[in-house]
């Protein structure tokens, strides 16, 4: 459960610039191997999510955040994600009584139950958490502004 | 025949899995109740969630299998982290035990239905019997999978004994299981640390753990033969932390032999389940026997995407802002020939089951399809 590898990521951006003859995206047909690699750029950011969202120690450190001082993880209150529902925002959030996104009531949800330190919302410790809980919810309807 | 009872009777037929259902002589008597056409109509009422239940539960049974009024308390899923961890949760146990011991008349005594700890820690189930010992009155446990997996069970069963067990009181045959220890081995082969083995039990979505929730042959050998010298007609409750039906697997929101309970108890008249694990308000009847699901002092559950018994009657949508929400114990009450449940929810008395879809943990996941975690699968 422990190897996140940001690797990846490189190795993904190698394949793309490697299978176009020029810098620009969308001017040659995508390979198999770019869609692939396109894939598994996300798919580690969901699995890195996962393992925020479970308390995972080696990826909380890797990240250098406090998710919980509670001992706590997100999915012991949200198992399978459940209890979130990202197909719902933006919407009025009454906890916070304000018109919010996804990244505002994870960073809620850090601060209150949790305990612990909000992340900056364009960090990659929030963009993991949100790409985790999307890709759970892949099957759900978007269902903006809804209660 | 009055028309509750014949709305009663329309709804064991709807929703009863074999046609079956609990005597009738025993009848739920202080309810809201569904409305007929919703009950004819069965699967438009289960899509609503508009299905009965009460705050206080009344069940009626024969006057002359018991009669003596008493009272017993229900505490679980304290989930205990050492104290400088986290003290929200020792600060609810500590509520917990006092509101218990605070009863007057007091409750003849009180049950622990598992998960006293969060990682079995030794230090963890110390400080529940250190907390648990300032309730003065006798008190049973069985255990939860939260307290057996860092040694299976070993420290757990020196403390608080050893499950199965039986007792009769005032009338009443009383079970307690141990539906926690039968998990099939993941560990061995891959070479797990006792902590490890532990982390993975410990988490409710994981999947190594499987289907780990059972009675198991051995326990259910001895429920029947401890069934056997029961009076069929006398009442019989049975403690137990997984509900003793199919709820929703994943979670081990069951015990796997499920079919098989169901069949030993059979022939009994008079059966309640009253169980923990789930940390949320649960209502259901397979065949003759009733199901009761406790509230956690440690934080609530959602509920299942799936699988919420038709007869529950959600609670409202947990506030995360306040941490004593949608938590607490319950008080029983024998009452001559009625068992009542009160929830005793640390939230305002008439606030706590939801009668709109919107506030109810059921009925706000219209268009939500969730799916299994990625990382731990295997
Ligand atoms: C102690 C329990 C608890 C913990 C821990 C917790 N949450 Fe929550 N969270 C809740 C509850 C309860 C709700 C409200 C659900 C509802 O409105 O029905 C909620 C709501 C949310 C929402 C808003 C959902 C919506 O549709 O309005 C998000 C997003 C969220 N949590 C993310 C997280 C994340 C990320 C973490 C971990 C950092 C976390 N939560 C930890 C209990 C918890
Ligand atoms: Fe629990
Ligand atoms: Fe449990």
């Amino acid at each position: 459960m422990k190897n996140y590898r940001y690797a990846l990521t490189a190795i993904a951006a190698a394949l793309l610039v490697a299978a176009s003859t020029s810098t620009w995206a969308h001017k040659e047909k995508h390979t198999a191997e770019q869609l692939q690699a396109f894939e598994d750029v996300f798919l580690e950011q969901v699995k890195l999510g996962d393992a925020l969202f479970h308390g995972d120690p080696a990826a909380v450190k890797q990240m250098g955040v406090t998710l919980s001082e509670t001992g706590m993880a997100c999915a012991m209150c949200h198992p399978f994600a459940a209890d979130i529902h990202p197909h719902e925002f933006p919407k009025f959030q009454e906890h916070m009584n304000e018109f919010a996104t996804l990244r505002d009531m994870i960073n809620w949800c850090i601060e209150k139950p949790s305990q612990g330190e909000k992340i900056s919302s364009d960090s990659q410790a929030m963009k993991a958490l949100e790409a985790y809980i999307y890709w759970s919810n892949r099957n759900s309807k978007l269902d903006p502004g809804r209660h | 025949m009055n028309e509750l009872e014949n709305d009663r009777r329309a709804i064991h037929q709807q929703v009863g899995l074999s046609g079956e259902a609990p005597d009738r002589s025993i009848s739920i008597t202080r309810r809201t109740f569904l409305h007929r056409s919703l009950v004819l109509g069965g699967a438009s009422a289960a899509a609503c969630g508009l299905f009965p239940l009460m705050n206080t539960l009344d069940l009626a049974y024969a006057a002359e299998a018991g009669g003596e009024t008493f009272k017993f308390a229900w505490i679980s899923d304290t989930h205990l982290y050492p104290k400088e961890l986290n003290s929200r949760f020792v600060e609810k146990t500590i509520r917990a035990i006092k509101e218990v011991q605070a009863l007057d008349p007091p409750a003849d005594f009180l049950i622990f239905g598992g998960d006293l700890a969060q990682l079995a820690d030794p230090v963890e189930l110390a400080l529940g019997a250190e907390l648990l010992n300032e309730l003065k009155i006798k008190k049973v446990f069985i255990p939860g999978e939260h307290d057996w997996y860092l040694d299976l069970g070993a420290n757990w069963n020196k403390r608080f004994g050893a499950s199965p067990w039986f007792f009769d009181h005032k009338g009443v045959r009383f079970i307690g299981l141990d539906t926690v220890s039968k998990a099939v081995d993941f560990w061995t082969a891959r070479k797990y640390t006792p902590a490890e083995r532990m982390g993975h039990m410990a988490t409710l979505d994981g999947t190594l753990g499987g289907a780990w929730a059972a009675v198991g042959d051995k326990d259910l050998k001895w429920l029947d033969s401890t069934l056997r010298s029961w009076d069929k007609a006398k009442p019989v409750v049975i403690f137990s932390h997984n509900p003793l039906y199919e709820y929703y697997p994943p979670w081990n929101f069951w015990v796997r032999d499920w079919r098989e309970v169901n069949e030993i108890v059979k022939p009994y008249s008079n059966v309640t389940n009253i169980h923990g694990h789930c940390h949320q308000v649960l209502y259901n009847e397979v065949g003759k026997m009733r199901s009761i699901g406790m509230l956690a002092t440690s934080w609530p559950w959602p509920y299942a995407p799936e699988g919420v018994p038709k007869l529950t009657k959600p609670m409202v949508r947990a506030d995360p802002g306040d941490h004593f929400d949608a938590q607490g114990w319950a008080k029983l009450t024998w009452n001559k020939d009625k068992l009542d449940n009160e929830y005793m929810m640390w939230r305002g008395k008439d606030g706590f089951f939801a009668e709109a879809a919107v506030d109810s943990g059921t009925g706000d996941n219209r268009n939500q399809v969730l799916s299994p975690r990625i990382v731990d699968r295997l």
